[in-house]
């Protein structure tokens, strides 16, 4: 087991140096602000916060592309009608053929609304180099080989030999041979990760999506990853250093976080959480005196009143022309 | 002859299909769909393998995952058609010479 996952690290090693030094170059970065403001340098809380700080700047870069997924998303609301209009077509049809002609007319339409709800595998493929580096970072620390860029030995070794509660941050759950705070940490840090993994699913599931979603195959797919998940993470808390682990921890939490806001402030339209925020705007509206409308209506409000006008403008002006007709 | 030799040429991109095929069959499904493009980056990959052979194949599947990123405007994207056809491809994804084997 040990030697297919240090071969695949070699591989992706190899292919992803340019990712591999910018992940160093982040981690000892953030190694520098911790023992700048008065860390320990070779303390495993040092480190953790490094990772974390590490986590932070990687996804606050990849908050565009989730905001436009998101926008794409709200825009998918638009072309609702059409895309039911080829569902209906297809309906019942379950062939190969008429599943393929079925993909493709829906990414034509995708194409020609711009409205493309998928992601690509980019944010995937950015994260798993991420993950491996520091991975091989920590598995290279343990053997004592520095790193490609600016972690150096000394940083290295540093961080290999760190421990977090007694519990050294290159050891794994199955390399732990009896050490009793790894082992409790492991399992504390995949019951977290699981916890926060099903919460983030659950709320996006039951909360932020449209009917129309809800009874679509994906949305069945997606059901059976939150149960799939939990395994994989099992896996990975058996096998993978805690320093790695605490990179994917603080990347769930991320997420987790990321997600509330987003259907708390901006849910799919026709969700259940899109409802829940209408409720609460007006509720707020109310408190205020009844005559405050709030946020974002004003906005929809203004342009009505003008279109509204001119039409009757524009009517009556061709009702007097006709009338000078005749 | 001709058998063993075609065999033998149609051996590394036979030998990537069941690879490719398990890898959508088991690490696909984890992280659903994706894809901004029909057919999705892994059959577009599969497809040019078993059409173009390994080296053109593997190359006109990482410029395919290069097009797929969240900017792309996505659509139907299929694997560019080989002007002579002297293969087929079985009902699992296997590459024969054409009227050998059961063919779909």
């Amino acid at each position: 087991m040990q030697n297919i996952i240090e071969s695949v690290v070699a591989f992706f090693g190899t292919i992803l140096w340019p990712i591999k030094w910018v992940v160093e170059f982040l981690l000892v970065a953030w190694h520098e602000i911790w023992t700048f403001v008065g860390m320990d340098p070779d303390a495993g809380l040092t480190w953790i916060l490094s990772v974390v700080g590490l986590v932070l700047v990687i996804r606050a870069a990849l908050i565009p592309i989730f905001v436009r997924q998101i926008k794409s998303q709200r825009r998918m609301q638009e072309v609702a009608p059409q895309l039911k209009k080829i569902q209906d077509k297809y309906k019942g049809k379950k062939d190969p053929f008429s599943r393929e002609a079925m993909s493709r007319e829906t990414m034509e339409l995708y194409k020609r609304t711009g409205t493309n709800p998928l992601a690509s595998c980019l944010p995937l493929l950015i994260q798993m180099p991420i993950f491996f580096s520091l991975f091989s970072v920590l598995h290279n620390a343990q053997t004592g080989i520095d790193g490609i860029g600016l972690l150096n030995k000394s940083l290295s070794n540093s961080f290999g030999h760190s421990s977090f509660l007694g519990a050294p941050l290159h050891l794994a759950f199955a390399t732990a041979n009896g050490n009793a705070s790894v082992i409790v940490l492991a399992v504390v840090m995949v019951a977290l990760m699981t916890a926060s993994q099903f919460i983030t699913q659950l709320q996006i599931m039951s909360k932020n999506q449209s009917p129309e979603m809800k009874a679509s195959p994906t949305y069945r797919q997606q059901r059976i990853l939150l149960y799939i998940l939990p395994l994989v993470f099992l896996f990975s808390g058996y096998n993978f250093p805690l320093g790695v682990m605490f990179y994917w921890l603080t990347t769930n939490i991320w997420t987790m976080a990321q997600q509330f806001l987003v259907i708390r402030n901006m849910p799919t339209p026709g969700s259940e959480a899109a409802l829940a925020r209408e409720s609460r705007v007006a509720k707020k509206a109310q408190r205020r005196g009844g005559f405050t409308i709030v946020e974002d209506a004003p906005v929809v409000a203004e342009p009505r009143v003008t279109q509204r006008v001119q039409p009757v403008n524009s009517k009556n002006r061709n009702k007097k022309k006709t009338g000078n007709r005749r | 002859m001709k058998r063993v030799l075609s065999f033998l040429l149609l051996l590394p991109r036979n030998i990537c299909v069941p690879v490719l095929k398990a890898y959508r069959l088991v690490i696909s499904p984890l992280y659903g769909d994706v894809c901004r493009y029909y057919p999705s980056c892994s059959a577009y990959a599969l497809g040019s393998i078993q059409q173009h052979g390994v080296i053109r194949g593997v190359f006109l599947g990482t410029l395919r995952i290069a097009r797929c990123h969240p900017w792309a405007a996505g659509g139907v994207d299929d694997v560019p058609e080989r002007h002579v056809h002297k293969y087929a491809v079985t009902r699992f994804g296997f590459v024969v010479v054409a009227g050998h084997g059961k063919v779909t």
